[in-house]
């Protein structure tokens, strides 16, 4: 028999062997917990516990160079669905379509070829607003998505559109400043892991990997001027029935631009259209190579400067308007000259003159000076599609060639590279490559050395040159400021037909010019594709462009002013000799072969038409005697009268022109012979 | 009440058989018994006010070192624990920092947006053109050296 005793042992072993078990079955439990099954469990609770979060690291913003943003990307949110989730099609897809502003049908049609095709993943809308996100929000619904994304602005909309381009859907640059530097203003979103409770909320976060944000871009181009710069461009090409346009305003000594419009233009907000223009998109500025004209007599005369005995006041011979060469006819635009200084066959863009000269330069020189001009070469602008234009290899020239070249036919520039010329004039004879970008992020952006490409006393005898165009006689009346001297050149190239294999009525209207004259502020050339007729030349077209442009970028600028506030009359021979022209030109109706026409037949009558100032001031100031003065005096004198002396020799004045007490025309100069 | 010694003791008085030794054997068909079935249970009033408690000279001692040692261990679990927990509250408030301070920096670039598209040329034309003003002419705009950063433009 078992004792009481030994039934409570008993008892009390099977006890403590339960509790032993329990024990263990809980060890045991933990073991497999912790130990065994660590890892499968640690995931879980991760899966559960710990999100993804993307740390967003917006593109990088552009702005001009006053600070003002250009473009900017600001966050917004994209809808998508899990097709295979959606519990009826039909209901959703209405349900999506009134909140999101989308059609029912085309809704319907994506969500049920995604639901057939097994696709677990939908884009509904991308780029939703704020109230539509809240809206979807309110709804709860488990298989809707709304993710974090960025969207592009441009808050100044069409204002540089051609220089800052355009991204597309994915953010990534796909034209101008936002395709050429898409590396530095795409950011690098980074990612968080964050801990968070039962209800969702972030209890720690551990960065796994930063978020770089887009580095900011700091243009050359002054949004002020940009935006006059457009507004006259426009305004010209529609004036003129143009079928494009584009300006450059440069700083000719860094060669930062500071304007650079084309037009026709288009609002990089909007993504292209089917059926849009491509014209639109084109940069006309940099992509758009043509044939350039008389500007590029420019080029053959700074050559001849350079590299022949021909002086401003050298004789040639312009004949009596008509050429033949190599079985080739060239007719001047106006009749002819007879034999002129070679400063006046600038300032009246003679054809036969500026084909004289460039005989006297020869192939090999005029070919080395186009080139150290920057023609045929890209001139390095940071954007894409840049065009180098075209210049022949030399062992490609014909005998015709050099004529041909000499006044700006058998090559194609861009209004980029005219500008680049342009300013080799303005610094005094430096080639500066053009500068787009400011500063990357807070770094500035080294300008690259300039090369010489004139000799300095070059630069400025051609300055001086450029100075009797805009003057009266000249072919740019039209691009004369008040307050300030400027020089420049007209240039109005017929549009060659590849078909009919002519030359057309059509023009290359273009004007390059720079003010102030003695210490250039800006160089600016202008120019309108496809004009008509003679209202079309670059001295009636794109010079009065160049005056607006120009006149508003000193203002902006705060340049001072280099002539006094009162304009003087204009000289009575320069209108009669306007006359003359327009005469010759009416009467020469002779068929050009290679035809560069300026407009000087217009210049009487635009003057005519043009406001009365000339008329009604015909006092400017007059004229001191610096006789037996030194140079010091002269020039001290001269700046505290607001006038510009052009002094020569060493030494104490002896002569001067114009005499002392006669009133000085606007832009004209006093040139002081000193000597010992 | 009965008491665990009580009932031992009550057990050996009333002549239960020990448990070793002889013991009667048991009827096979009596029932067996319950644990404790015999042991009646009565109410005893015990009057305890004539004990005196006799001082114990080491139990205070006792006493304050079962206080300190649970104040330690209090301390050691107070000073284990408070630092996890406030970390977990400080990161509480972090993220909801963090995601303000994303917030605010959305809300900052909108602004800015806006502000640029107010101050875009083309708007500002339209506005100086609605209010009749014109674009002065080069130099009419003088501008005074004023004393500090502001600047002061004045058209003539």
């Amino acid at each position: 028999m078992v004792t009481e005793r030994g039934m409570v042992d008993r008892r009390l072993a099977w006890l403590a062997g339960i509790v032993l078990i329990w024990g263990a079955a809980i060890l045991f439990n933990l073991i497999s917990l912790q130990v065994i099954h660590h890892q499968e469990y640690s995931k879980l609770a991760t899966a559960q516990q710990v999100v993804a979060v993307e740390i967003p690291a917006p593109r990088g913003t552009i702005f001009d160079r006053t600070g003002q943003p250009l473009a900017m990307s600001v966050p917004t949110e994209s809808v998508s669905i899990d097709p295979l989730r959606v519990p009826d099609l039909g209901v959703a897809s209405e349900l999506l379509a009134l909140v999101l502003h989308l059609d029912r049908t085309a809704l319907y049609g994506k969500m049920k070829w995604a639901h057939d095709n097994h696709h677990r993943f939908l884009w509904v809308k991308r780029k939703i607003s704020y109230e539509e996100g809240q809206n979807l929000r309110n709804l709860r619904l488990e298989w809707i998505h709304i993710q974090d994304e960025s969207q592009r602005h441009y808050p100044k909309g069409t204002l540089a559109a051609h220089v800052l381009g355009s991204v597309d859907f994915e953010e990534e640059g796909n034209a101008g400043i936002e395709k050429a530097l898409d590396a530095e203003l795409r950011g690098q979103p980074g990612q968080a892991r964050v801990l968070t409770d039962v209800k969702r909320r972030g209890i720690d976060s551990q960065s796994a990997s930063d978020a770089r944000p887009g580095a900011p871009i700091t243009l050359t181009i002054d949004e002020r001027l940009q935006f006059v710069v457009e507004r006259e461009i426009a305004a010209a090409v529609e004036a003129h029935h143009a079928k494009s346009g584009s300006v450059v305003v440069m700083n000719p000594y860094n060669g930062e631009i500071l304007a650079l419009a084309s037009y026709p233009t288009y609002d990089p907000n909007l993504p292209p259209q089917p059926g849009e223009d491509s014209a639109a998109r084109q940069n006309h500025a940099i992509s758009v190579p043509f044939e350039p004209g008389s500007v590029f007599k420019v080029v053959t005369l700074s050559a001849a400067l350079e590299t022949t005995d021909l002086r401003p006041s050298s004789m040639i011979n312009c004949g009596r308007g008509t050429i033949t060469l190599f079985g080739r006819t060239i007719h001047e635009a106006h009749g002819g000259y007879g034999t002129i200084p070679m400063a006046l066959v600038l300032a009246k863009s003679s054809n036969i003159g500026a084909i004289q000269i460039g005989l006297r330069v020869g192939q090999a020189r005029m070919h080395q000076y186009v080139r150290k001009f920057g023609f045929g070469q890209k001139a390095g602008i940071p954007l894409p599609g840049e065009s180098a234009g075209k210049v022949r290899k030399l062992a490609l020239w014909s005998k015709a060639s050099l004529p041909s070249v000499s006044m700006g036919q058998e090559v194609s520039v861009t209004t980029l590279q005219l500008a680049q010329a342009a300013a080799v004039i303005a610094n005094g004879g430096l080639l500066v490559k053009p500068r787009l970008v400011l500063k990357k992020g807070n770094q500035t952006v080294p300008a690259e050395q300039p090369v010489r490409v004139l000799k300095p006393e070059t630069a400025i005898t051609m300055r001086q040159m450029m100075e009797g165009v805009v003057l009266p006689g000249g072919t740019g009346t039209r691009a004369r400021l008040e307050g300030y001297t400027s020089g420049g050149k007209t240039g109005s190239a017929q549009i060659y037909d590849p078909v009919a294999k002519h030359y057309t009525h059509t023009y290359n209207g273009s004007f390059m010019g720079f003010a102030p004259l003695t210490n250039p502020a800006m160089v600016a050339v202008v120019t309108l594709n496809g004009t008509h007729g003679t209202a079309g030349f670059g001295g009636l077209a794109a010079a009065p462009v160049f005056h607006a442009v120009v006149t508003e970028a000193l203002r902006v600028l705060d340049v001072p002013k280099d002539l006094p506030d009162q304009t003087p009359t204009a000289p009575v021979a320069s209108k009669e000799e306007s006359s003359d022209l327009a005469i010759a030109d009416m009467e020469s109706g002779q068929p050009n072969i290679l035809e560069d026409a300026d407009d000087e037949d217009q210049l009487a009558a635009g003057q005519a038409e043009g406001p009365s100032r000339v008329a009604d001031q015909p006092v400017g100031p007059t004229v001191p005697n610096f006789r037996g003065m030194t140079m010091r005096a002269v020039l001290a004198e001269a700046a505290a009268k607001g006038l510009t002396v052009q002094p020569d020799g060493s030494g104490v004045a002896r002569v001067q022109y114009p005499q002392p007490g006669s009133t000085l025309h606007q832009g004209e100069r006093i040139r002081v012979q000193f000597a010992r | 009440m009965a008491t665990l010694p009580a009932f031992f003791r009550r057990t050996s008085e009333t002549g239960l058989p020990a448990l070793s030794g002889t013991q009667p054997e048991r009827d096979p068909f009596q029932l067996r018994a319950l644990p404790q079935e015999d042991v009646l249970l009565y109410c005893k009033k015990i009057d305890n006010s004539r004990l005196v408690r006799e001082p114990d000279p080491q139990a205070r001692g006792a006493c304050w070192s079962a206080i300190g040692a649970a104040c330690f261990l209090l301390a050691v679990l107070t000073s284990v624990l408070v630092p996890n927990v406030a970390s977990t509250l400080a990161g509480y408030k972090l993220q909801a920092l963090r995601v303000e301070e994303r917030q605010l920096l959305d809300e900052k670039r909108t602004l800015e947006l806006q502000e640029a598209e107010l101050l875009s040329p083309q708007r500002l034309e339209k506005l100086a053109q609605g209010q009749n003003l014109v674009t002065p002419f080069p130099g009419q705009v003088v501008r005074l050296n004023a004393k500090g950063d502001s600047a002061v433009a004045m058209v003539k």
